[in-house]
């Protein structure tokens, strides 16, 4: 935009006839290490840097611009260019290949002109023909001869005055778009810059709560009076998800109170449903790993030898038969299983306390054992 | 062996099955049956390819449907067993069924391995054959000759002609040496004979690339249908492939010859401009139309292929700025001079494709679409200008890819420019990568396409990470575990040296001496009581070397010397596998070997240590990816925001496949033994993701050992596996007979019936219940039968 800005309409139509002239001169940047005017070479000057003139696009390196132009407008160093530059039209390429950075200034200067969007055609023919010509113009522009370029250059100017209105209108339209799509792409990059935060902070939190947590086991180890407590603990910690629950627990005053009835319950075992039955265990008695539990089944009788054919193969089968297995064994446990927690009412435990009335147990238990003889007979 | 699943008559090749095998084959049948994908994973050295097969065949002939079965596998190899495989089963089918049925199966291969032709065979490089034989095959070269004109033609090619166009060759199974020497007797090219009758096959067996890799993908699978049965062996690494598929990576060489690529382009065009104006054209004149008219189908000679397109931009016109060859050759030099700038900065750059693209449209005025059609252009213009040299043209080609996908994918790619091959490196060697972040991308239009797809593999574990990443869902995940007459594999985790100092190799102490010394005699001791054969795995080359160098310096190696021989296995291929025949010879003659190896490498992934080759394994650390690649950390942060999945646990599960696929080297059979040591405290908590057939065999007094107790507990399990081991022992209990085979069946049976009377009596109950209760109120009921009930009720 600058470049046009400074040369005007007419600049740039005499930019492209004297390019056109000297294109086939054009060199190519061969070593990017030598300067073409001067000889001086980038063992010499670290930072050589080197500037062209879209007049010509002949490249020399920053010392011989200031040395030629800094006294005034100056002509082309290159022999057989007879180019008149100035100081302030040299600028650095962007692309290694010359002739390529012409060509995108001619675009530029055509794509300023032809700026029709695909929605501003009926159909998509229509739209692809139009970008043929477009691109056919260009082509005239950039590589054709004499001729065809300045029938190329008349038609767009020609094209210039025909749609100045729909140019300008879709010049705004480009930019706003543009300003969409660059707004898009910032709140893109600051939504992951965000989650990549999230993602640390997350992180970190759940290592601070593991060295917390165990710190505080540490701790518990250490005050613990007896093992009991640390035991029940440190059950606490295996779940990760209650851990918190009980570290709230143990921070406020109810912790000296659960303590204290820990401590209170040493030595009995809590099966759920059957305390109440028990009597606390008498201190001074002999430890008793069950806490007095006793093992006969009461609600069904195992009989000695079963005879019931369908299970003969759990006797027999190699599948199943290894050392220390005992078909006993197996039977009274799927016996025990299938009974285990049997007369425990969860909504009695929490009227009552816990445990049963007697008499309803007794009866339950009767008739679970005509079902269970009954079972066994099958 | 003949047995049936369900109503499906199986005919299994030997005269014994594994339970394994039978459970697999159940699964399959019940995917097959509901038309969808299966994840399953089954013990290496259980024969899971003749199990697949023997299903899929017999689905295959007993079904009207006749679903196509499309064996993928990864390696030469492996394609050439499963096919033997197959041979074997058909045999077998024919012997037992006493006619031989209607049955093709093919396998195929590229151009180089199936070539007959006198001097291209000879060429080296797979380009270069591909190429040659494109100069003696295309469409237009023949059409050259109808015309007169002097040029050259592959004679196996041109008999095929004369052949009916869908009988090339009889029915049957074909190896790949077995189609070679078809194709030499008859005279006929054996790679085209595949692929045109790779439409009237009942089984093809081909390399994952051709059905995952969009661009010969389209080529080679295009026509199948849709209730194709698609199998992916060995599909622990599937993500990988995919990924690799859609990834470019483009140097400064590679656009230098690009850009001369480009040239020798702008002057073939301007000479056809004045010899041959008609063609260009007419090809012009078809552009105009639409893409898809320009070539009439796409034929298999088409040598320059296209990425992924979606459908509606194939249908679609090309573009009018890139419709005449001079403009689009413009325009593809424009785009390299612009990447060639980009190549210039000198710092590391990441960008997704968006912003890629609005920077080039303000500095080139290039515009998104037609970028997109890059590449479909580009084998247009190739076309039209009757280029035989394409070799030439490659570079230019990877551009183009290159360009069509970065137009096409916003999301899941990303670029990333690196300067310097390393963070030391004083010479800039720029590269850009454009990589795939998503498997699931090149893998969507295989599950969107066909029906069922089953991915299986030793090693898939955990299986559930499979579905997620690759973004499908399965009617079965399944592990089977191996059922094994005696523990035939000991899986050991060491934790520690015989001095209690823990050894790992992360990345603080992977070179303090006491680690390595300790890992150094962890070594001696094994390598003094293995018999024959011993394969170490290293998590890197870059630490091997060093370690070694370290234990060369200790004098570790002398000790080993005294024990085994020691190979080593380097980067360059042609190196390792003379290491490896040295290392086979060994293992065969006298005291045996040891094979230090890296677990990314050649040896962890395709190579069989069976038997004596390899008895241990000591994998020595985790074999981590290194982390600190910028396209792992890209992937790493993708994966986590797409598919919510941590980064460690992606690096924690990649590493143990690694680590299970190499512990998986040794035991190739039920009748194999070995030893497997995973050497590293880290292993203990990563226990749980090994495969389950190798946690289960995995005792919990094994799982934190010191190196004493490790060699003891090893010594003793080679003493016990020493003994001699029948094939009778294993009878009933690892492999079944007929008869264990209709016990096990009648027992699921009977299993079942249980099942359903349970559900059928829990009904009747139901039904009886309020009934019950009505009866209370009409009748006065029998006290016994009362409590009876009520007792029922409580059972409930």
């Amino acid at each position: 935009m600058s470049r046009k800005a400074a040369n005007g309409a007419r600049g740039a139509t005499a930019t492209a006839a004297a390019a056109g002239g000297s294109s086939s001169a054009l060199p190519a940047i061969s070593s990017d290490d030598m300067c073409p005017v001067c000889k001086t070479i980038r063992y010499l000057n670290k930072d050589m840097e080197f500037l062209i003139n879209p007049e010509c696009y002949h490249s020399m390196c920053s010392n011989c611009v200031n040395r030629l132009f800094n006294d005034g407008p100056n002509q082309c160093p290159y022999a057989s260019c007879n180019k008149t530059l100035r100081r302030r039209g040299f600028r650095a390429a962007f692309f290694g290949d010359l002739k390529v950075e012409r060509e995108v200034d001619i675009r530029k200067r055509v794509a300023a002109v032809f700026n029709q969007a695909e929605e501003d055609f009926e159909t998509l023919r229509d739209y692809n023909n139009y970008l043929n010509m477009v691109e056919d113009l260009t082509f005239d522009l950039v590589s054709g001869d004499d001729a065809s370029r300045s029938k190329a250059e008349a038609e767009l100017q020609r094209w210039e005055a025909e749609h100045k209105a729909d140019i300008e209108r879709n010049r705004k339209a480009g930019r706003e778009a543009e300003e969409i799509t660059r707004r898009r792409l910032a709140a893109e990059r600051e939504a992951a810059r965000q989650r990549r935060i999230e993602a640390i902070r997350e992180a970190e939190d759940e290592k601070r709560e593991r060295a917390l947590s165990r710190e505080q086991e540490l701790d518990n180890l250490a005050q613990a009076a007896d093992g009991q407590r640390v035991q029940l603990k440190r059950r606490g910690q295996t779940n990760r998800a209650t851990a918190a629950a009980v570290d709230a627990l143990m921070s406020s005053n109810s912790a000296a109170a659960s303590a204290a009835m820990a401590s209170a319950d040493v030595g009995r075992l809590s099966i759920r449903g059957l305390k109440e039955k028990r009597k606390p265990a008498a201190a001074e008695g002999p430890y008793d790993a069950f806490g007095g539990m006793d093992f006969v089944p009461s609600r069904y009788k195992l009989s000695e030898d079963l005879n019931v054919p369908w299970l003969d193969k759990y006797r027999i089968a190699r599948d199943y038969v290894t050392g220390g297995y005992s078909f006993d064994e197996y039977t009274s446990r799927a016996m025990y299983e299938a009974f285990a927690g049997l007369g425990v009412f969860i909504e009695d435990e929490k009227e009552v306390g816990i445990g049963l009335d007697a008499s309803r147990v007794s009866a339950i238990s009767a008739g679970i054992a005509a079902v269970g003889d009954k079972m066994e007979l099958d | 062996m003949e047995f049936n699943i369900d109503d499906l008559p199986i005919l299994f090749p030997y005269p014994r099955i594994y339970p394994e095998q039978y459970a697999y084959m159940v699964d399959l049948k019940k995917t097959l049956d509901a038309t969808g994908n299966a994840v399953l994973e089954m013990p290496s050295g259980t024969g899971k390819t003749i199990t697949l097969l023997s299903l899929i065949v017999a689905y295959q002939q007993y079904y009207p449907s006749h679903r196509k079965l499309i064996y993928c596998s990864r390696t030469m190899s492996e394609i050439e067993k499963a096919l033997v495989e197959l041979k074997a089963l058909m045999k077998f089918r024919t012997e037992r069924l006493g006619y031989e049925e209607e049955f093709r199966g093919l396998g195929l291969t590229s151009r180089k391995n199936l070539c007959l032709h006198p001097s291209v065979k000879r060429e080296k490089s797979g380009n270069v054959v591909d190429a040659r034989c494109r100069s003696l095959t295309a469409g237009f070269v023949r059409e050259k000759k109808e015309r007169g004109e002097d040029v050259d033609l592959c004679v196996y090619h041109d008999n095929l002609d004369n052949l009916e166009p869908h009988n090339l060759i009889p029915n049957g199974i074909w190896t790949l040496d077995d189609l070679l020497r078809y194709g030499e007797r008859n005279k006929q090219c054996p790679y085209f004979t595949a692929r045109r009758m790779m439409q009237f096959c009942n089984v093809i067996i081909y390399s994952y690339h051709y059905l995952l890799d969009p661009k010969i993908a389209e080529r080679v699978s295009k026509d199948l249908s849709k209730d194709c049965i698609i199998v992916f062996d060995e599909a622990h690494n599937i993500d990988n492939v995919c990924i690799e598929s859609l990834s470019t990576d483009i140097t400064e060489d590679s656009l230098r010859r690009a850009t001369r690529g480009a040239q020798n382009l702008e002057a073939k065009i301007s000479d056809m401009r004045e010899s041959d104006q008609k063609k260009l054209q007419d090809e012009y004149e078809k552009l105009v139309d639409g893409l898809r008219g320009a070539d009439e189908g796409r034929q298999e000679d088409a040598f320059m292929s296209n990425p992924t397109l979606p459908d509606d931009l194939l249908t679609e016109a090309v573009p009018g700025n890139i419709r005449r060859a001079e403009h689009f050759v413009a325009f593809l030099r424009r785009f390299i001079e612009y990447l060639k700038t980009r190549m210039k900065v000198r710092q590391v750059i990441s960008e997704t494709p968006p912003s890629f693209l609005s920077h080039l449209k303000e500095t080139t005025f290039i515009e998104k679409k037609p970028l997109r059609f890059c590449a479909e252009r580009l084998t247009s213009l190739v076309r039209t200008l009757e280029l035989t040299n394409i070799e030439d043209y490659q570079p230019l080609q990877e551009v183009a890819t290159f360009a069509t996908l970065v137009a096409t994918y916003e999301k899941g790619f990303l670029l990333i420019l690196e300067p310097y091959e390393s963070d030391t490196a004083e010479v800039p060697n720029p590269v850009l990568h454009f990589t795939c972040l998503d498997a699931a991308i090149a893998i969507k239009p295989v599950f969107d396409r066909f029906s069922s797809v089953i991915i299986t593999s030793g090693t898939i574990s955990p299986l559930e990470m499979y579905p997620k990443m690759l973004d499908f869902t399965t009617v079965v995940q399944e592990s089977y575990s191996m059922t094994l007459a005696r523990r035939s594999f000991l899986p050991m985790i060491v934790t520690r040296g015989s001095d209690q100092a823990t050894i790992s190799t992360s990345f603080q102490v992977r070179n303090e001496p006491s680690v390595v010394r300790n890992y150094g005699s962890l070594l001696t001791e094994l390598a003094r009581i293995t018999p024959d054969g011993m394969v170490v795995f290293f998590p890197s080359y870059l630490y091997m070397e060093s370690i070694i160098s370290m234990w060369q310096g200790m004098g570790i190696l002398d000790e080993v010397w005294k024990y085994k021989l020691i190979l080593v296995e380097t980067p360059d291929a042609q190196e390792t596998s003379l290491a490896l025949e040295t290392y086979r010879t060994a293992c065969c003659n006298g005291r045996g070997a040891i094979l230090l190896c890296v677990a990314r490498g050649k040896v962890s992934e395709g190579i069989d240590f069976d038997h004596q080759y390899g008895r241990t394994v000591l994998c020595i650390g985790v074999p981590f990816q290194y982390t600190e690649s910028r396209i792992l950390k890209a992937r790493l942060e993708f994966l986590r925001e797409t598919y919510r999945i941590r980064e460690n646990d992606f690096l924690s599960f990649d590493a143990m496949r690694h680590a299970a696929q190499c512990l998986g080297r040794v035991l190739r059979g039920k009748d194999d033994y070995g030893l497997m040591v995973l050497a590293d405290r880290r292993f203990q908590k990563k226990r749980n993701q090994l495969p389950k057939w190798i946690n289960q065999a995995l005792r919990d007094a094994d799982v934190n050992l010191s190196t004493d107790m490790a060699v003891s507990g090893a010594r003793r399990f080679l003493k016990s596996m020493a003994q001699p081991f029948r094939a009778k022992d294993q009878e009933g209990i690892s492999t079944w007979s007929m008869q264990d085979l209709r016990e096990h069946q009648a027992k699921m049976a009977h299993e079942e019936i249980q099942e359903l009377k349970a559900r059928q009596a829990a009904e009747e109950l139901e039904n009886s219940r309020p009934a019950a209760v009505r009866q209370d109120s009409d009748y006065e009921m029998d006290e016994d039968d009362e409590a009876e009930l009520m007792a029922l009720d409580v059972l409930q």
